[in-house]
C-alpha cells in the first residue's frame, strides 16, 4: 500500500503550521520525517491520520481518499504510534493490545480464537510476553511504548505512522522498537529525532523547516553537513562510523 | 504493587461463578429486605411468598403463611419497594460507570457533571414554584421537573463543552461543574425566596434520596428506561474500552468519540432524570460502585459492566435494609445512608496503596 500526501496545507488559529507539504510512502519503504522542534512534523501527520483537518490538500492510501473515508475504513489500513499515551484506568498488558483489534470488529461481535492468536503473536514480536497480565500503568515509558506498538502490530495495518516514537527512551529500546517496525516490511512513516537512527533505519528522508519541505532525498543525499546547520543552524560534520560503517555525526554550536 | 497481577477474576470461569454468586447473593438479599419491617415475617415463609408469586405459583406454597396480611405486606408494600431499589442501584451504577469512561476521569458521576443538581433545580422548582394548575403537570410536577431539569443541564453542558471545537473531556467536567453550580445557587434563591415551610421540608426530604414512594405503577417507567440503558451499554464495550485511551488514540483505532459522548450523555441524562423524579438524589453510588467493580474486574468494561450493574442493585438493597432498621422504627432518607457507608470507603481506597484506579 502506498500513502500520498499532497499539497497540505494546515494553520492553527492564524499561524501556518504546514505549508504545501507534499510526501510519499511507496510500498514497503522506512520513510522519516525530520526537522527541529516546531517545525511541523506532528501536525503533518496528525492530518494524514485524521486527527486533524487540512485546510488544503489531499491523502490517499492507494485509491482511498483518506480525508472523505470513515475512520474505520482509515484504522483497518493505517497504524498509528503517537505520544500520548496517558490513561486514568487501568488495562492489563493483553487487554490494552486486544484493543488493537477494535477497526476489524462489529460493535457487537466478540474477540475469537483469531484474535488472540494475533495479539499473542505481536506481544511476541515486542517481547511482552511475560507482561501479559501485567497493569499498563505499572509499566515503564519504554514498556509502554512496546505495549502501544504491540497494540498497533495487532491492528494489522499495511503502513504505520510514528510519531517520534522513541523519545524518552533509553538507547536499547530505541534499537528494539524500530527494529521491530523495520521487520514488519510494511510501509512506515516516522518523525525521528535522532540523525543517526534515521541514517540507519530509512530508506528515504524528508527534512522539515518552518512548515516546508526544506530537502528531500535518501538519507545519503539529506544529511549533508549544509543541510543539518540550516535545519538545526548547529555546526554539523558528518563521518563514516568506523564501528558501524553507518553515517556518523559530530555537533557544535 | 509493581508485579501486580491483571487476570483476576476478569477472565475465564472465575468471572461467571461470580456473576452467578452476585445474582444469588441479590435474590437473597431481596427475600430478607421484603421480610423485615415493623412486622417481621419469617424468612422461609417470605421466600415460599416471592416463589410464589414469581413462578405464578408453581414453587412455592403459602400452606405454611401464617397470616394472610403478610401476603398483602409483602406483594404490595415491600415488594416494589425492593425492586425500586434494585433498579436505582442499577441505574446509578450504570451511569457513573459510563460517564467516568466518557470524561475519562475516575471521579465522574452525574454529580460532577452538574446533571443531578440541575435535577435538583427543577425539582425545587415543581415544588415551590409550580408549573400551574394543569392536572397532569401538578401530579407529576415534582418528577416532571427533575426529568426536564436533567435533560437541560445535560444539553446545557453539552452544548457549552462542545464550544470552540470538539466537546474533550476535560471541557465536559469543567461545563459539568460550572452548570452544576449555577443550577445550585438558582435552587438556593428558590428557597430562599419561598415563604413555604412545608413545602422546603419536602425539598429537604427529596434532596436527601428515598425510596419510599416505591409503588408497582410506578415501577414500569422506571424498570423500562433503567433496563434499556443498561442493555444498551452491556454491548458498548469496545467503544467505552477505547474512551479510556482519550481522542487521539480513539481514532487510530477507527473511533471518533465526540459522537458517541455526546449519544452516551443523552442516554445517562435520561436514565439520571428518571431515577432522581422517583428517588430524590442519592450520591456516592455511581461514584463508589464502579471503583470497587474495577477492583474486583479490572477496567476492561467487557467484564466490568455487568458485574457493577448487579453489584450497585446489592448495594442499594443493602442501603434500603439499614435505612429502615438503623433505627427502630424510623426510615432514615435512603442518601445519608449511601453517603456514609460511601465516602468513608472513598477514602480508604484512594489512600490504599497501589489503587490505581483500574485494578
Amino acid at each position: 500500500m502506498e500513502l500520498i500526501a499532497k499539497g497540505i496545507d494546515i494553520s492553527i488559529g492564524k499561524k501556518e503550521i504546514v505549508k504545501n507539504i507534499s510526501i510519499l510512502v511507496k510500498k514497503q519503504q522506512f520513510v522519516g520525517l525530520i526537522g527541529p522542534n516546531g517545525c511541523g512534523k506532528s501536525t503533518l501527520l496528525k492530518s494524514i491520520y485524521k486527527s486533524l483537518v487540512p485546510q488544503k490538500g489531499m491523502v490517499f492510501l492507494d485509491d482511498i481518499d483518506v480525508l472523505k473515508s470513515s475512520e474505520k475504513k482509515i484504522s483497518q489500513r493505517l497504524g498509528v504510534v503517537g505520544q500520548f499515551n496517558e490513561m486514568s484506568f487501568d488495562l492489563s498488558v493483553q487487554q490494552m493490545v486486544m484493543l488493537g483489534r477494535t477497526p476489524h470488529k462489529k460493535m457487537l461481535e466478540s474477540d475469537n480464537k483469531e484474535d488472540f492468536v494475533i495479539v499473542e503473536e505481536a506481544l511476541k514480536r515486542t517481547n511482552l510476553l511475560d507482561y501479559k497480565h501485567r497493569g499498563f500503568l505499572s509499566l515503564s515509558g519504554g514498556e509502554k511504548q512496546r505495549v502501544i506498538l504491540a497494540r498497533t502490530i495487532a491492528q494489522q495495518p499495511k503502513i504505520m505512522v510514528l510519531d517520534e516514537p522513541t523519545n524518552h527512551l533509553d538507547i536499547r529500546y530505541q534499537l528494539e522498537i524500530l527494529s521491530c517496525v523495520k521487520n514488519l516490511n510494511i510501509g512506515v512513516l516516522a518523525a525521528l529525532h535522532d540523525l543517526e537512527m534515521a541514517a540507519h533505519y530509512c530508506d528515504y528522508l524528508y527534512a522539515i523547516k518552518d512548515g516546508e519541505v526544506y530537502a528531500h532525498g535518501t538519507p545519503d543525499e539529506v544529511l549533508t553537513p549544509a543541510t543539518i546547520e540550516a535545519l538545526y543552524q548547529i555546526k554539523c560534520q558528518t563521518y563514516t562510523n568506523p564501528v558501524t560503517n553507518g553515517l556518523g555525526f559530530a555537533y557544535g554550536i | 504493587m509493581n508485579e501486580k497481577d491483571l487476570s483476576k477474576i476478569g477472565m475465564g470461569k472465575r468471572y461467571y461463578v461470580f456473576i452467578f454468586l452476585l445474582i444469588g447473593i441479590i435474590l437473597l438479599s431481596a427475600v430478607y429486605s421484603v421480610s423485615i419491617g415493623q412486622v417481621n415475617i419469617p424468612f422461609t415463609q417470605s421466600m415460599d411468598i416471592v416463589l410464589h408469586a414469581l413462578t405464578n405459583g408453581r414453587i412455592g406454597s403459602l400452606d405454611h403463611v401464617q397470616s394472610e396480611s403478610y401476603l398483602n405486606i409483602i406483594l404490595q408494600v415491600r415488594m416494589p419497594r425492593v425492586i425500586f431499589a434494585l433498579l436505582i442501584g442499577i441505574g446509578l451504577a450504570l451511569c457513573g460507570t459510563v460517564m467516568q469512561a466518557v470524561v475519562q476521569n475516575p471521579l465522574a458521576d452525574p454529580y460532577i457533571l452538574g446533571i443531578s443538581s440541575g435535577a435538583s433545580l427543577g425539582a425545587t422548582f415543581a415544588i415551590l414554584v409550580g408549573f400551574g394548575s394543569s392536572a397532569f403537570l401538578s401530579q407529576f410536577g415534582v418528577a416532571f421537573g427533575a426529568f426536564l431539569g436533567a435533560m437541560i443541564t445535560s444539553m446545557a453542558v453539552l452544548i457549552l463543552s462542545s464550544i470552540g471545537g470538539k466537546a474533550t473531556s476535560v471541557k465536559l467536567v469543567l461545563s459539568g461543574v460550572v452548570i452544576g453550580a449555577l443550577c445550585s445557587s438558582f435552587a438556593s434563591l428558590i428557597i430562599y425566596f419561598a415563604n413555604n415551610a412545608e413545602g422546603i421540608k419536602t425539598v429537604t426530604f427529596w434532596s436527601m434520596g428515598s425510596l419510599a414512594s416505591a409503588s408497582w405503577d410506578k415501577t414500569p417507567i422506571l424498570a423500562i428506561v433503567v433496563l434499556l440503558g443498561a442493555a444498551l451499554f452491556l454491548f458498548q464495550h469496545r467503544v467505552l474500552n477505547t474512551m479510556l485511551l482519550g481522542d487521539e488514540s480513539a481514532i487510530t483505532l477507527g473511533i471518533n468519540l465526540s459522537a458517541f459522548r455526546k449519544f452516551y450523555m443523552i442516554v445517562t441524562a435520561l436514565v439520571t432524570g428518571t431515577m432522581v423524579a422517583y428517588s430524590g438524589m442519592i450520591g456516592f453510588v455511581g461514584l463508589i460502585i464502579p471503583h470497587i467493580t474495577r477492583g474486583i474486574f479490572g477496567a476492561d468494561h467487557k467484564r466490568l459492566m455487568l458485574g457493577t450493574l448487579l453489584l450497585g442493585g446489592l448495594f442499594m438493597i443493602w442501603a434500603d435494609i439499614l435505612s429502615r432498621t438503623l433505627i427502630h422504627n424510623v426510615e432514615l432518607p435512603i442518601g445519608i445512608i449511601t453517603s456514609v457507608i460511601g465516602s468513608p470507603l472513598f477514602i480508604y481506597m484512594i489512600v490504599k496503596r497501589g489503587y490505581n484506579f483500574g485494578g
